[in-house]
């Protein structure tokens, strides 16, 4: 079964010179439809520039991210924005919901490029977030996690294959963000979706079929709960030495 | 709906500053408009004053344009006739000193006419139908007016032909040089007349426009028919219209090399004074241009700096929508859709006032003077002007913010706080 997500060799370093900062370094892994990833590490590792990576929110300068056999790393900034509403969704750490929208609006936003707003579908997500009660409350009127739920709502509006998902309980007390940790991994396996989760949650690695810890641009380690995960093209679990510098 | 509320809403505290934009920009437009309506107006008072002046036409005339004077035949004194003045601008001679320009040549002729038991001093005039059309109006109240080809047939004006007792269709006689009399067929009343560098009225004759000095009546016949009349092929007077008006100059030195050795032509041209005129204008429109410019530009360029601060504070925002998948496009539609709103809820407003609280009639400065007050005029190129403005203060407003998201990874825009 070929991966739904390739990552291969990327590099990314940010600012010139000697004040240049590789924040990843050839890193190599792959993750498989309907597989739950865990990325974790410390600060700075470089977890979140691969999440931007994979979104085509950001290039890397070497290296090749696959998703679903497609080459996300030399779109253009409106194929990038395609790709992402088609294939991708994204939670992130900050929530990102726009302010002046309603819960059920900001669930319906991803919607707007397919020309067909279901709000059917976007108040069943938000049942199943459970905050179908709270359709038509502006974010500033909902708590941090209730916020991050209907963020999760709208990641999963256009059904995407794949959900990336940036800290989302990092700006959460610890029962939400267990609440949110769990809706989410719940959410995703009961609807077939991949998800690659940045979070330093030790519960969740229970959880995950494979988890890489990043360190310094590099996967440190690996664990893989249920031999889903993959963690290299060629079985290596960190920066291999296939990959050409 | 909801994609209103993305244009419009969320901008928070910088929703003030998009209003005191709008204001800024009104502000300047109200200024800007209202020197603008006032430059179009001195513009079109001044295309005025060059379809009244026609600055490219230049007057040859000789002193004496009275060709021909005789005492009425009635009475006991017996017909005197003057002696002639011989006209002195010959054709030939005209048409070589003009090269290319336009010749209206006439012939102006004053008899007395004696129909049935009336008579009546007349100015007769000899001309060429086709192109003093183009130098003088003529509105015929009946009739037609004279054609080329026309043989002994006249128009007149209605004062002279009420008062020879003539109608459409009717004759006159005039007599001619050789002591014959003409019979002239009326075939046109006309009802007013502006005779372009009509002669002076000197007696009592006829008139359209009382306590006129020139000349506003007479008789019209075609220039064969007046040198039948006249005996002679020489002409009194001829505007010459100049194909521009910087060949003026040229054309009055040439003309007066060609007639240098008659001292009774005299050649005259309003371009002189015209030009002046344009000078005067000229700078005062340019002291107004200035004043606009300077208004807009700094009006402009702080209102691009609001706009730049509401831009700058929603480039997350925008970075957003684009994370979750909408298009660049789009999204660069929404921002500009914002912008213009903005700009042009300002400059309309402020546009509408300035035409509805225009004056009637603006006095210029001395040095337009003698354009007389000048009406201030919205048209076109003024509203073009302020809607260039606006979108200028848009396009500087908003190009930091999209120059920034399209050559920096949307990663950097989602992390930003705020700017």
């Amino acid at each position: 079964m070929s991966p739904l997500v390739a990552v291969q060799c990327v590099t990314k370093s940010y600012g010139r010179g000697s004040t240049a900062v590789k924040a990843l370094d050839s890193v190599s892994f792959e993750a498989r439809l309907g597989e739950l990833v865990q990325l974790t590490g410390p600060s700075g590792a470089g977890k979140t520039t691969l999440l931007n990576l994979i979104s085509a929110l950001d290039r890397p300068d070497r290296g090749e991210i696959l998703v679903a056999g497609a080459n996300v790393t030399s779109l253009s900034l409106a194929e990038a924005a395609r790709y992402r509403n088609e294939q991708v969704g994204i939670v992130f750490q900050s929530y990102n919901l726009l302010p002046q929208l309603t819960a059920l609006e900001n669930v319906l936003v991803p919607m707007i490029p397919n020309g067909r707003m279901d709000r059917d579908r976007a108040l069943e997500l938000l049942d199943a977030v459970g905050l179908a009660d709270r359709g038509a409350h502006r974010p500033a009127q909902l708590s941090g996690g209730e916020q991050q739920r209907v963020a999760i709502a709208r990641a999963l509006a256009n059904d995407p294959v794949l959900v990336l998902a940036d800290e989302p309980t990092g700006n959460l007390d610890d029962e939400n963000a267990r609440n949110v940790m769990a809706l989410l991994c719940r959410t995703c396996r009961g609807r077939g979706n991949t998800l690659i989760i940045v979070t330093h949650d030790r519960d969740i690695m229970h959880t995950a079929d494979t988890v890489f810890e990043l360190r310094g641009g590099i996967i440190a380690k690996v664990k893989s709960n249920c031999h889903k995960g993959t963690p290299g093209p060629n079985g290596h679990p960190a920066n291999d030495s296939h990959c050409r510098r | 709906m909801i994609w209103n509320k993305i244009i419009f809403g969320g901008l928070g505290r910088r929703g003030f500053e998009a209003v005191v934009a709008s204001l800024v920009l009104g502000a300047a437009s109200a200024l800007v408009a209202g020197s603008l309506i006032v430059i179009e107006g001195g513009r079109y008072a001044l295309t005025q004053a060059e379809r009244d002046d026609r600055p490219e036409i230049v007057q040859i005339r000789s002193r004496f344009n009275r060709a021909l004077f005789e005492t009425p035949r009635s009475g006991n004194l017996p017909p005197l006739t003057l002696p002639v003045y011989e006209p002195l601008i010959e054709p030939e001679q005209l048409s070589s000193a003009t090269g290319d320009a336009t010749i209206v040549a006439r012939q102006s002729l004053f008899r007395n006419v004696v129909s049935g038991d009336r008579f009546l001093n007349v100015y007769i005039f000899g001309i060429d139908p086709v192109a003093e059309a183009h130098v003088s109006s003529f509105s015929l109240i009946r009739g037609r007016f004279l054609r080329p080809d026309d043989g002994v047939v006249a128009i007149l004006d209605d004062a002279s032909a009420r008062a020879l007792g003539v109608d459409l269709g009717k004759t006159f006689p005039v007599r001619k040089a050789d002591g014959e009399d003409l019979d002239l067929t009326v075939v046109g009343i006309i009802g007013k007349l502006d005779l372009r560098n009509a002669p002076p009225r000197t007696v009592e004759a006829p008139a359209l426009t009382q306590g006129s000095s020139f000349v506003s009546s007479g008789v019209f016949v075609t220039l064969h028919t007046s040198e039948t009349i006249f005996g002679r092929t020489t002409l009194t007077d001829a505007l010459v219209v100049a194909r521009t008006t910087t060949d003026v100059p040229f054309l009055v030195d040439s003309l007066r090399e060609a007639f240098r050795l008659e001292p009774g032509v005299f050649v005259t041209e309003r371009y002189s004074q015209f030009s002046r005129k344009v000078h005067d204008f000229v700078l005062t429109l340019t002291l107004f241009t200035l004043i606009g410019a300077a208004t807009a530009l700094l009006a402009g360029l702080f209102a691009a700096n609001l706009l730049h601060d509401v831009y700058a504070d929603r480039r997350r925002y925008y970075a957003t929508l684009i994370a979750l998948g909408v298009s660049p496009a789009r999204v660069a539609l929404a921002g500009l859709s914002l912008g213009l709103a903005v700009a042009f809820a300002g400059t309309l407003t402020a546009v509408l006032m300035s035409v509805f609280f225009r004056p009637a009639e603006f006095a210029l400065p001395s040095l337009m003077a003698n354009l007389g007050a000048i009406e201030p005029r919205f048209d076109l190129s003024v509203a073009a002007a302020m809607a260039a403005i606006a979108l200028a203060a848009v396009a500087l407003g908003i190009s930091p913010t999209w120059w920034r998201l399209l050559r920096h990874p949307m990663a950097t825009a989602l992390s930003e706080n705020g700017r």
